[in-house]
């Protein structure tokens, strides 16, 4: 049972890209129901962390373990527990609204896949253009149809890889007080951002990777928050450093 | 399995709404099978060679390459906006998704071959009709062949940068034996063969088209992956 008890549980977790480590020797557990952040700067391996976490690519070693299954073995019941919400919005560009995420309420074998998708469309504001095509649609209207494709089928754990991105202040608030609404009915949350008030203000949980690496994992509790900021930045310096880049 | 069937049909259902909108795909592959004929029809001098020798060949060219562009734009789909990336995230089994292709992949080719067929018979003034029921069997044994591996390699070359060319050239190969029965039996349908006749021809382009969708099942699981 006490795989259960953890929704995320991660071993020395690896993934390179030729010479390249990505993600280098990551260990942590997220028990049902925390909220984690993940802060790092780009190309720290954020996004390809939650590319293992949702089965979408396998890690080069280690072990991760999602709702109790192996994420190397692909496990078609995983994912119905997991909600992605990725730098892809993963929509189809020629379809409304309404079809893409009807489509999507079938492949997840949702009962009612129309109530469903309109419920949704409704809660992340898009109502007045559910039937106009995709590909018409802004940053911010895309990303917010993303997030009503990861929390349609209401998975357990969510994996929001840069959620706030495009956001306008009124649709960012939304998703806070969305994500706020998860975490109170015990969902599990993996966040990553770049937004360093919103991601310590909602989380349990703290994390700062760097270079493939977790530099940083605290209880939020423990975390000074004016003081992350600094660190933050630190870690940001050396690892630019690091890379060769000079601004 | 009643998810199962879902899934497949999900997926037709949403790949005939992007078409009807479209209309991208099945003009694209009407227009260049089309222009296949026309190119040999004005090359060749029909007086001199019996059109029912000729026409079987030029047929399945005009079928196979505007199919192969159909398998390309249909799977571009899937690639625009890390759509493919969405699929992999439903609980769907691999499979499900293989098959779902498919069988809308199947559909459009038909649908433009219906379209080739009266114009073809036109073209070469050859008389499909007192063959039809025949004939449309040996387009949809071909066709599924063509079909069933065509879905797997272009998942396959999906993420490779130079899609459009690997895509012929791992295809064409592999797809030999359909298309040699197929060109044979389209021949001697038009030549008045029956189609107990040809019981040997039917049943190797059966078997490949067996054997492509048995390989697509054991395989697509990893070809699916990153
Ligand atoms: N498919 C791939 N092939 C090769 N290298 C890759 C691939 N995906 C990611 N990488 C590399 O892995 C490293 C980590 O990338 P990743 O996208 O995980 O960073 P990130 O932390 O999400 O960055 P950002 O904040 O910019 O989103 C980068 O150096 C990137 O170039
Ligand atoms: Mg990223």
């Amino acid at each position: 049972m006490e795989s259960l008890e953890n929704a995320i549980e991660v071993r020395h977790l690896r993934k390179a890209f030729g010479t390249l480590k990505a993600v280098d020797g990551i260990d942590f557990e997220l028990k049902q129901g925390e909220f984690l952040t993940v802060f790092g700067p780009n190309g720290a391996g954020k996004t390809t962390l939650i590319k293992i976490l949702s089965g979408l690519t396998q890690p080069s070693s280690g072990t991760a373990k999602v709702a109790g299954f192996d994420v190397a073995e692909g496990h078609p019941e995983m994912r119905k527990e997991i909600g992605v919400i990725s730098h892809s919005t993963a929509l189809y560009a020629d379809l409304t609204p309404l079809e893409n995420l009807m489509f999507f309420a079938r492949m997840h074998g949702l009962e009612q896949p129309e109530d469903k998708a309109l419920k949704v469309i409704g809660e992340v504001g898009l109502s007045p253009r559910r039937n106009d095509r995709v590909r018409t649609f802004s940053r911010g209207m895309l990303q917010r149809l993303s997030i009503a494709r990861a929390i349609l089928h209401d998975p357990a754990i969510l994996f929001l890889d840069e959620p706030f991105t495009g956001l306008d202040l009124h649709a960012a608030n939304v998703l806070k007080e969305h994500l706020q609404r998860l975490h109170d009915s015990s969902r599990t949350i993996l966040m990553t951002t770049h937004d360093i008030s919103c991601g310590l203000e909602m989380c349990d949980k703290v994390a700062l990777q760097v270079q493939g690496k977790f530099a940083f994992l605290e209880n939020i509790s423990d975390v000074d928050k004016d003081r992350f900021e600094s660190m933050y930045f630190d870690a940001v310096r050396d690892n630019q450093f690091a890379m060769g880049i000079s601004l | 399995m009643n998810l199962y069937l879902n899934q497949i049909a999900a997926i037709v259902w949403k790949d005939f709404v992007t078409e009807l909108k479209t209309r991208e795909l099945l003009s694209a592959m009407f227009i260049f099978a089309l222009l296949v004929i026309l190119i040999f029809i004005f090359s060749i001098n029909l007086s001199i060679v019996k059109a029912s020798e000729v026409g079987p060949g030029i047929l399945w060219v005009a079928f196979l390459f505007a199919g192969t562009i159909g398998l390309n734009r249909s799977f571009m789909l899937e690639k625009e906006n890390g759509c493919l990336m969405g699929l992999m995230l439903v609980p769907a089994d691999r499979t499900a998704i293989y098959f779902g292709k498919l069988i809308s992949n199947l559909i459009f080719l038909s649908i433009m071959e219906l379209f080739i067929l009266p114009l073809f018979m036109i073209f070469f003034n050859i008389d499909l009709l007192s063959h039809l029921g025949p004939l449309l069997v040996v387009v949809f044994l071909g066709t599924l062949g063509f079909c069933a591996l065509g879905t797997l390699l272009s998942s396959l070359s999906s993420n490779l940068k130079t899609r459009e060319i690997m895509l012929p050239i791992l295809l064409y190969p592999l797809l030999i034996p359909i298309i040699i029965g197929a060109v044979r039996m389209t021949g001697q349908i038009l030549d008045g063969t029956e189609l107990f006749d040809m019981m040997k021809w039917i049943g190797l382009t059966a078997s490949f088209d067996i054997i492509y969708i048995g390989v697509s099942i054991m395989t697509i699981d990893h070809i699916l992956e990153e």
